[in-house]
């Protein structure tokens, strides 16, 4: 170390100093560091994964060891079930249901708070972003009795309705700057052009909001795969469950099965996972936009 | 552009396909018969998750189609602790399956409250497969709701080789009998007591029975009429389970031992002889069967009723216990009563008692009851001066939760005695 | 998020912009007087704008803004949920929550979920970020890694974790491998240590994100003011401390908010592994959990809806207050003045 700080000069000193740059030979305890970092995130889910493979005699005996021999019989049960499939559908149906009204809706009415003038744009927004001081945790209770009274009780619809509205502050605080930032110069040109606002919305702003509404959109479905607590109220018999709802509902009924319920939890798992690592650049991309501003 | 409309495609495609998947699996919502040219449905709610239990309900549900062609059931199994959340969601959104468990007291008053419950038209052969006993504790206001199945006094099950294995000759009758059993039994290395704390009620059994023991019979029913508790005995109970809790009968980590489910649950220990005792109700051996090894009923199971407490105002012969009963929710069709009426013939009865290891309600077919533990619990139900139903379905279950809740905070160390009598008292203005 | 951080490009020009719009699409036809063209253009507006926000703002308002008032309307009732509500109690379910024990338990473990989590994972996050923070091999692998425990769902990780922590699970198992057997616990259901259990598994599945959250903010530091502190002879730790941490402070800021309303409201982990009843025996229980409990499952749906009040309540003052005081610098009013 005092080798470098002699000569601040050096681009060794300035690469220990700020990290970062072209440099060949890298830190190995940062690479210890980072490994340790990732097994720390990674072994848990591993352990899920791999418990499936066992039997449930051979956790009791070894709770932390390695399959021996290697079982399928838990996974491909729980593959030819139809609760699974059927548990899983539903959560598609939600998500993506949900994230098509939370984008569509999310976006024309940030347009409007981003590019229009006029009396209330201001209260609009605040609107979207109060909500955010509501969540659907806290807003639970008499949101289970506005769908009641709709009639949307153990109905996959009584789930989607409340998650697009309950996604919208969330979008709107992202879109909204995302829209803004569209320069006049565009809109001014599609008005020379005879475009009128709705076409201009239309034709250029959707694409031009593209990567704003993937991040908003991935946002939403990971949100709605994830919800809980209302499926955990609207829905009520076992055909309607959607995935996290399924997990403690087997691992309730299979409780005397810790392997079942480790394969099914990893099954569980794997749709979110998937749909990360297919996003996952727009999603810590997005996320870093949104931080970077 | 082109980016654009793949997306769109894609997009579609994976609803579309959702969608179709989801219409397969999804659908039929909740409960609720369905009825179209003659065929009717009847969805039915209980209780047991596995092995003989729930077939048997399977096979009756099979054996009703079988006489009547027409009628077609099915058996929703939800697993005993979920039921009622998922009981009253449906009951006050018009999801209600037609045929259901039912706990009975303070719950039920709460469905007839709301007029979600169908009154029963019992005939005289379903009064008398019934007897006047069980009848009693699902009658309100001259209107019976729901179709007694089985009787489940609560006492002590225990292992009759652990037992011996200690060196105890006798079962106890007094608390002090108890403890002194407690400190034998710990010298076995197993756990003298077991219970599934995280279910909160079976922990808050045994301040019920306490409570039993403590209190005058007029006293339990005044409480459960106004659900004020200010006879000193409820006090009085509280401070008799801790002075018990004193001498550590349970098993460690019993606030997150389940009651029922798996072999870490407090009846799985019992069937694996892990414990040696537990207090519960007689539906206790039937899923203690379904966790041994074999999943063969426990061979050395016994029972003895709840002992004695000095100076107590109850009857040292009164029982806690409740029944299980099957109600009907108010849009139920015709078809459903007579469902219930097959369940209390004599041959499902006995087929009913044989696969949950019960005591069913009707006297005929009590003659299978062959188990030890059930005729010594038979015995005891019949010679009580009286009977309590379990006091979180009595009080209903708002004050039923908190009641349950600060037994087992008294139980960890985190509560007190005088908080159960407080608590459940602040749980009445609640609701 | 973004807005709070962003920079507004052109705030002044879109006004000007809309009218020269409006203006611009009469200009070809033979001219009508300019007032009436203006009112022409003003309701046509008035109609875009009512088609385009108006479905959003529907289901905002029915389902998010339209609860907060039911909310408070049945919270001054007792009500079992059937029916009308008939039972007029005022404020009396208020006066039993805060004079509740249980209550007042709930919010002593939210403070102290939301303060610990403040100090374990930021700190944590903040060093991994600056350590992860260069051109290494596999940066991008390494990022998607550590994301994994934010994307999978609090049910998952709950049920996973329950299982693990185990008397006679995995956790306790490693640690007999490892020759720790001594410090072999009751994870779950010591009073003592549940609370630091659910803090590790909270932490666990919500560093990742902290850090890519700080990763970004790292990345937006130019890199000439480290190479400038460098060649003033400022040493490691000088810059980190006079320069990245207060460059870092805006996300340091909004990653700290999220947090904070995160953790008022955490309910999913703590009802999968702890169930609706011992949670508070295990001192884990939360605002939410209470709601739920005293709430639904007990069928006190107007008290209930009174703890909701007062969660959201809870919630406004806090966050209001954190932006008044933490995020004023930061934000030039984005919540409160919103979209000038």
């Amino acid at each position: 170390m005092s080798a470098t700080t002699a000569e601040p000069w050096s681009p060794g000193a300035r690469r220990k100093a700020r990290g970062g740059g072209r440099r060949r030979r890298e830190n190995p305890f940062v690479y210890f560091i980072a490994l340790v970092f990732i097994a720390v995130c990674i072994a848990p889910v591993l352990y899920i994964v791999i418990g499936g493979f066992r039997t449930n005699s051979q956790i009791t005996s070894s709770p932390a060891g390695l399959p021996h021999p290697w079982v399928v019989a838990n996974y491909t049960g729980i593959l030819t079930s139809v609760t699974f499939w059927g548990e899983l559908a539903n959560s598609a149906v939600v998500a993506f249901a949900s994230t098509l009204g939370i984008v569509v809706l999310g976006l024309m009415v940030s347009f409007v708070i981003a590019r229009y003038d006029f009396k209330f744009k201001g209260a609009m927004y605040s609107l979207f972003a109060a909500g955010l001081m509501f969540p659907l945790v806290i807003a639970i209770t008499p949101l289970y009795i506005v769908i009641k009274d709709l009639g949307l009780v153990d109905n996959l619809g009584g789930v989607i309705i409340p998650q697009i509205g309950f996604g919208l502050p969330t979008t709107v605080i992202i879109l909204v700057p995302f829209l803004r930032a569209i320069p006049k110069e565009i809109e001014e040109a599609a008005a020379i052009d005879g475009t009128s606002r709705l076409g201009f919305f239309f034709r250029m702003v959707v694409p031009l909001s593209l990567p704003g509404v993937v991040t908003v959109g991935i946002l939403a479905f990971i949100g709605s795969w994830n919800n809980y607590v209302l499926p955990l109220y609207v829905l009520n018999s076992q055909a309607n469950f959607t995935l996290p709802l399924g997990v403690q509902a087997f691992s309730s009924q299979y409780s005397q099965d810790t392997a079942k319920v480790l394969a099914f939890t990893s099954l569980a798992m794997l749709p979110a996972l998937v749909f990360f690592s297919v996003f996952q650049k727009r999603i810590v991309g997005g996320l870093t936009g949104a931080v970077k501003g | 552009m082109m980016s654009k409309t793949r997306g769109a495609a894609a997009l579609a495609l994976g609803l579309g396909l959702a969608l179709a998947v989801g219409g397969c699996a999804g659908g039929s919502s909740g409960g609720g018969g369905g009825s179209s040219n003659g065929q009717v449905t009847l969805t039915l709610w209980q209780v047991s998750t596995t092995g003989p239990g729930q077939q048997y309900f399977l096979d009756a549900a099979k054996a009703y189609h079988a006489m009547h062609p027409n009628v077609t059931i099915k058996v929703q199994t939800i697993q005993n602790e979920d039921l009622d959340g998922k009981l009253q969601t449906a009951l006050n959104s018009n999801s209600a399956p037609d045929i259901f468990l039912q706990r009975g007291g303070g719950k039920m008053q709460a469905m007839i409250n709301a007029g979600e419950l169908q009154t029963l038209d019992l005939s005289s052969a379903d009064k008398t497969n019934v007897g006047s006993a069980a009848l009693a504790s699902v009658t309100v206001g001259g209107q019976v709701y729901a179709m007694p199945v089985d009787t489940q006094p609560e006492g002590i099950y225990y292992s009759k080789t652990l037992f011996q294995q200690a060196g105890i000759t006798a079962t106890p009758t007094t608390i002090a009998e108890l403890e002194t059993d407690v400190a034998k039994l710990k010298t076995l290395n197993v756990a003298p007591i077991a219970v599934g704390a995280k279910d909160a009620w079976p922990a808050a059994h045994w301040y019920y029975n306490f409570a039993l023991r403590e209190c005058s019979q007029s006293a339990m029913a005044s409480a459960a009429k106004s659900l004020t508790f200010t006879d000193p005995c409820w006090n009085k109970a509280a401070n008799d389970l801790a002075a018990f809790l004193k001498v550590s009968p349970f098993e460690k980590g019993f606030l997150t031992t389940s009651s029922q489910q798996g072999a870490g649950s407090s009846a799985g220990m019992l069937a694996n002889h892990k414990a040696a005792m537990e207090l519960m109700g007689s539906w206790d051996p039937g899923v203690i069967a379904s966790l041994t090894p074999n999943q063969q009923p426990l061979p050395d199971l016994g029972w003895f009723p709840f002992p004695a407490v000095a100076g107590g105002q109850g009857d040292p012969s009164a029982l806690m216990g409740g029944n299980d009963a099957y109600s009907l929710s108010k849009n139920a069709p015709k078809e459903a009563f007579g469902f219930l009426e097959f369940m209390l013939t004599k041959d499902q009865q006995e087929a009913y008692a044989k696969a949950l290891q019960a005591i069913p309600v009707n006297q005929q077919a009590q003659s299978v009851v062959t188990e030890p533990y059930n005729i010594s619990a038979l015995q005891a139900f019949n010679k009580a001066s009286y009977s309590m139903q379990y006091l979180d379905t009595q009080f209903g279950q708002n004050v039923g939760n908190a009641m349950n809740t600060s037994v087992v905070n008294l139980m960890a160390g985190t509560g007190s005695a005088a908080d159960i009598v407080s608590q459940t008292i602040a749980a009445a203005a609640k609701g | 998020m973004s807005d709070t951080l962003g920079t507004d490009t052109a705030p002044g020009r879109q006004s000007q912009g809309t009218t020269r719009v409006g203006d611009a699409a009469q200009a070809g036809s033979p001219t009508p007087p300019r007032a009436a063209a203006r009112r022409r253009g003003r309701a046509r507006m008035r109609f875009e704008i009512a088609l385009l926000s108006g479905p959003a703002i529907l289901m905002f308002t029915a389902f998010v803004i339209f609860p907060v008032a039911l909310a408070a309307y049945y919270g001054f009732y007792r009500w079992q949920g059937y029916g009308p509500a008939t039972d007029w109690v005022g404020l009396n379910n208020y006066r039993l929550i805060f004079t509740d024990p249980a209550f007042q338990q709930v919010l002593k473990h939210n403070l102290l979920i939301a303060v610990l989590s403040l100090v374990i994972q930021g700190p944590l996050a903040i060093g991994l970020a600056l350590l992860l923070n260069r051109k290494m091999r596999g940066r991008a692998v390494i990022r998607v890694l550590i994301f994994v425990p934010y994307v999978i769902s609090e049910v998952i990780v709950g049920t996973g974790w329950s299982l693990m922590l185990q008397v006679n699970g995995a956790v306790n198992d490693v640690l007999a491998h490892l020759g720790l057997g001594s410090l072999q616990s009751d994870w779950l259901a010591d009073p003592k240590l549940a609370i630091w259990t659910l803090m590790a598994i909270i932490s666990w599945k919500y560093i990742g994100f902290a850090v890519i959250l700080m990763l970004a903010g790292l990345q937006s530091i130019p890199d000439e003011v480290f190479e400038a502190a460098a060649i003033d002879g400022a040493s490691f730790w000088q810059m980190q401390r006079r320069i990245t941490l207060p460059l870092l402070g805006p996300t340091i800021r909004i990653w700290g908010f999220l947090s904070i309303i995160g953790s008022l409201q955490l309910f999913d982990l703590v009802y999968i592994i702890w169930g609706q009843y011992i949670s508070g025996t295990a001192g884990t229980s939360t605002m939410a959990i209470y709601m739920v409990s005293q709430g639904r499952d007990a069928g006190n749906y107007g008290y209930g809806n009174a703890v909701a009040v007062v969660m959201f309540l809870i919630s406004l003052i806090v966050a209001l207050i954190y932006q008044r005081l933490i995020l004023r610098r930061d934000l030039r009013g984005a919540v409160t003045e919103g979209a000038s």
